[in-house]
């Protein structure tokens, strides 16, 4: 029971860092119907820059404004370079192929800066358990849960009460009309992309420390994330957070009962069977498609 | 044109079978040999991604799937060629079916995910699953072995290549047939393909099946060819190199298919010559410099647009110069490859210099095939047994969007060999009617039927094989289709040839063949484009766009032809025209449902008319008697018609 305790609690600290992978799609697919299909490796080089850092002597939490700084600016290159000429062709092959070699060039890049190997992100905080509810949990564990809910809470404040963010809902909900009344709908699609890669790079130093960080440990991040937002529902904020602690259990308690090489599994066969049978998510609404 | 494609095939196949001759370094053969099992599955690729226009990341898994169905098989069961070879092939195409179940569903970026996570998991089972595949260790299998014969290198060669060539010439065939067209009037527009009678779900597992075939036997000979198969060969890098092959060489062509394959094959071996990778680059950005700024001297483009690939390619070469060693960058080369093609070379290498020689050459355009002369009658003569009866009954039906009711409790009944007129104010429900009539929407309540046969909770592609044909009110044809092949695409029921016949080219499918052009041809001179038969349909001006829809409807064979709005956007003699062509229809016994702003048009042809308005049936009768009708005075001008 204990063990089964603690696999839970370990499953709600990765699910946040799902759901807020996840959150980062919803970002751009709410502005320009588009993803980020390196996403995984925005996550990856915030990692990988707040490691650097770090082992520079830099103090954790001061880290973590610069790598904000850094996936806000690696967000808007992506957009840039892969993302706005293939909108402006209207190219769904074009973005989708474009945000994938991207993300191999970052991988690749990060490959040739920073080694193959898995790297130690020192935890910023003790790394000896507390108990919990009577099983253990990690300090930064609880650390990742309240810095993803703060990320996207701060995220959504912004939609909501400040006039860029009306801008960004107002995208949202028609692009061209938006443009019509004067909204830089360009520079707001920029804008989500620098906010997804942003949230992405923060979710990677938050996970860093609990688990190694090396070039390829966004892909598959990504791919579940992926998996999360679609269980959640691309426009549903609730969603993602379900959806990414129902993954992130899974995957813990698969991992530990069945083997850690069939962890990944069970995201993606969630993935596909909640395509199969509810591609709008179990809680994304239907919608419509007009003739 | 066709013969010489044919004698420059020949010539190239006699060449590649030569070449284990007059070269005898086995590195070479074997290279040329990858590059021919590459193409087998690009072939493939092909048509997923060029016909359907699907993103398909999960072809490295299924090539995966191949190999390792033949690796397991001569492992564990010491099983022979000739059954490896087929069993690769039918269990790769049924993992196809398997991951085209959750892609039915879903396009796009979600189709891309799915068959990525297909991919992964594939990857990962191969891994974990040791007790079969040996894990990570991977798995020895030597060259194949014919009538007890032990294949040498060479052997192994032309075998790959008598297998290539075959499998070239079953997609080209394949592509060229009513499957073809379906797979890509898919891609065109989905809603009017089902609207045709091409189910878009089905064609889109068959599209999947077939494609993982072709990777079930690429992998098949990719593990006699390698003789050592492990997991990570299958992984996410080998499918995005599939597709920079298939959009790099050129999509929908096969030359491109065999480019791409020597392209990804050849480029990291040539890669790993850093001082070639140097000169490469070099050269490539002294052009992309010229270029640039002869194009800019010229007009033809602006400074802006070329800023970023000049100094891209001045950047590729001072980093090539900065380099120590270029294999470690190989994946970021092919980043950039993509990035390069997706911008600048979207229709590949084949795409390119087909537009090179259609500028330079006398239009390009491929001689009309109209057979001079009259056609028989093109149109089928509906079964008019029972003039007078009700053919179509609809009753109460209700169609709620959220809390808007599109359509309100409305009775309609349509007389066999009339023309019904539909009409009523913009948003009063006239196209949600036509939708729910074919399928596109089910009625949230209420009854619908026709022929005596209910409709509602059918298909769209049921429906309209049941004899309910129509046209679009936002013109939906298959862009990159000519006119001929959007009708032949309507004619897709009168096919009953299979993939066996296709690929035989047995005399069933080549009478078909021959029959549905005949009668393409017949119905597109009816529509009056027969001097249009060959052009893409994108190119056509908009009223014939919608000329060429009514063509594609009737190719169906209908009792009841759905317009929508078929004169907008015409010219005033294109109506009358129009008139006429909609009054031929119903002589040949084809009931007509027609929807139409045009009230000259309307009040001309109709024999009766309903009038919706805000989803309810307000009037219904004659046309004088309608047009009469104080509530259609008041719903078309307002007010009240005191």
């Amino acid at each position: 029971m204990e063990i089964l305790l603690q696999l839970v609690y370990s499953g709600i600290a990765l699910g946040m860092i799902y759901a807020v992978i996840a959150f980062g799609y919803q970002l751009t697919f709410q502005t320009s119907d588009t993803l980020n299909f390196g996403q995984g490796d925005a996550l990856m080089l915030g990692a990988m820059v707040g490691l650097t850092l770090v082992n520079m002597g830099l103090n954790f939490w001061l880290m973590l404004p610069i790598v904000i700084a850094f996936g806000l600016v690696q967000g808007a290159v992506v957009e840039r370079i892969g993302v706005a000429p293939a909108i402006k062709i209207k190219s769904e092959f074009g973005w989708i192929m474009s945000t994938i070699a991207l993300g191999i060039i970052f991988k690749n890049v990060a490959e040739n800066i920073w080694g193959r190997d898995d790297l130690k992100f020192p935890s910023p905080l003790p790394e000896s358990p507390l108990k919990f509810l009577g099983a253990n949990v990690l300090p930064m564990e609880i650390l990742v849960v309240i810095g993803a809910v703060l990320m996207m809470l701060a995220v959504e404040f912004f939609n909501r009460k400040t006039i860029y963010g009306k801008a960004v809902v107002a995208t949202f909900n028609d692009r061209d009309a938006a443009k019509l009344m004067g909204i830089n709908t360009g520079l707001v699609i920029t804008f989500s992309y620098a906010l997804s890669s942003m949230s992405a790079a923060f979710a990677g130093v938050l996970i860093a420390p609990l688990t190694l960080t090396g070039a390829t440990m966004g892909s598959v991040l990504g791919l579940k994330a992926f998996a999360v937002a679609i269980i959640g529902g691309l426009t549903s904020g609730m969603g993602i957070i379900v959806g990414g602690i129902i993954l992130g259990v899974a995957e813990t308690t698969t991992g530990f009962y069945l083997s850690t090489g069939y962890k990944d599994v069970p995201g993606l066969v969630l993935l596909l069977l909640v395509l199969a049978f509810k591609p709008s998510g179990l809680f994304g609404k239907t919608a419509i498609k007009k003739v | 044109m066709k013969r010489k494609s044919l004698v420059a095939g020949v010539i190239g196949i006699a060449i590649l079978a030569a070449a284990p001759l007059y070269t005898h370094n086995p590195y070479y053969i074997h290279m040329i040999g990858t590059i021919m099992i590459y193409a087998i599955l690009l072939f493939g690729l092909d048509i997923v991604v060029g016909y359907t226009g699907q993103v398909s990341l999960g072809h490295a898994g299924l090539f995966g799937v191949g190999s390792y169905t033949a690796g397991v098989l001569f492992l564990k069961l010491g099983a022979p060629l000739w059954l490896i070879i087929p069993a690769s092939i039918g269990v790769t195409a049924g993992f196809g079916a398997l991951l085209a179940l959750p892609a039915l569903r879903v396009t796009g970026p979600y189709l891309a995910m799915v068959t990525l996570a297909f991919g992964t998991i594939i990857q990962i089972l191969i891994n974990e699953m040791d007790f079969l595949t040996e894990g990570p260790l991977g798995l020895k299998i030597p060259k194949p072995s014919i009538a007890g014969v032990q294949l040498d290198e060479n052997s192994f060669y032309w075998m790959v290549l008598a297998l290539m060539v075959i499998s070239l010439v079953v997609v080209d065939r394949i592509l060229k047939s009513q499957l073809g067209r379906a797979f890509e009037a898919l891609r065109g527009s989905p809603v009017a393909s089902d609207c045709m009678g091409v189910s878009v779900y089905r064609y889109k597992v068959y599209a999947f099946v077939i494609s993982a075939g072709f990777a079930g036997l690429a992998g098949c000979l990719y593990s006699y060819s390698e003789q050592y198969i492990s997991p990570n060969t299958y992984n996410f890098e080998l499918t995005v190199l599939f597709l920079l092959a298939v959009i790099m060489g050129g999509r929908k062509s096969r030359i491109g298919s065999l480019l791409g394959a020597a392209i990804i094959v050849i480029l990291p071996k040539l890669l790993d010559d850093l001082e070639l990778f140097r000169m490469v680059a070099s050269t490539l950005a002294v052009l992309m410099a010229v270029g640039g700024a002869i194009a800019v001297s010229r007009e033809m483009t602006t400074v802006r647009a070329m800023a970023l690939p000049v100094v891209g390619t001045i950047a590729l070469a001072g980093f090539s110069f900065w380099l120590q060693s270029i294999t470690d960058w190989r994946l970021s080369i092919f980043g950039l490859m993509i990035l390069f093609v997706v911008y600048y070379l979207q229709d590949g290498i084949v795409g390119f210099v087909r537009g090179l020689l259609v500028r330079k050459g006398s239009g390009g355009g491929r001689a009309i095939v109209l057979a001079s002369g009259a056609h028989k009658d093109a149109i089928t003569q509906a079964a008019s047994t029972h003039t007078g009866e009700d053919l179509l009954v609809a009753k109460g039906v209700l169609m709620q969007f959220g809390g808007l009711k599109a359509i309100n409790q409305v009775d309609i009944s349509v007389k066999r060999g009339t023309i019904h007129g539909l009409i009523g104010p913009n948003g009063s429900g006239k196209s949600t009617m036509m939708n729910v009539l074919t399928g596109i929407y089910v009625p949230t309540t209420g009854a619908i039927e026709f022929a005596g046969r209910s409709v509602v909770g059918r298909t769209s592609s049921d429906i309209a094989l049941s004899g309910i044909a129509r046209t679009f009110q936002n013109v939906q044809l298959f862009g990159e289709m000519t006119a001929l092949q959007n009708v032949q695409v309507g004619l897709h029921h009168t096919f009953h040839s299979n993939i066996v016949d296709i690929a035989l080219h047995s005399p069933r499918h080549t009478r078909e063949e021959a029959a549905s052009v005949e009668r393409g041809l017949g119905l597109i001179d009816f529509v009056g484009l027969a001097d249009l038969a060959n052009e893409e349909a994108r190119n056509l001006p908009y009223g014939k766009q919608r000329l060429l829809e009514i063509a594609r409807a009737l190719a169906l064979d209908p009792q009841l032809l759905l317009l929508d709005e078929p004169a907008a956007g015409l010219t005033a003699p294109d109506i009358k025209e129009l008139i006429t062509i909609i009054r031929k229809i119903r002589d040949h016994g084809i009931t007509v449902i027609l929807i139409e702003h045009h009230m000259d048009v309307v009040m001309g042809v109709c024999d009766r008319l309903s009038v919706l308005d805000f989803g309810q049936k307000i009037a219904e009768g004659k046309p004088a008697d309608v047009r009469a009708d104080e509530k259609v005075i008041e719903a078309y001008l307002g007010g009240t018609a005191a």
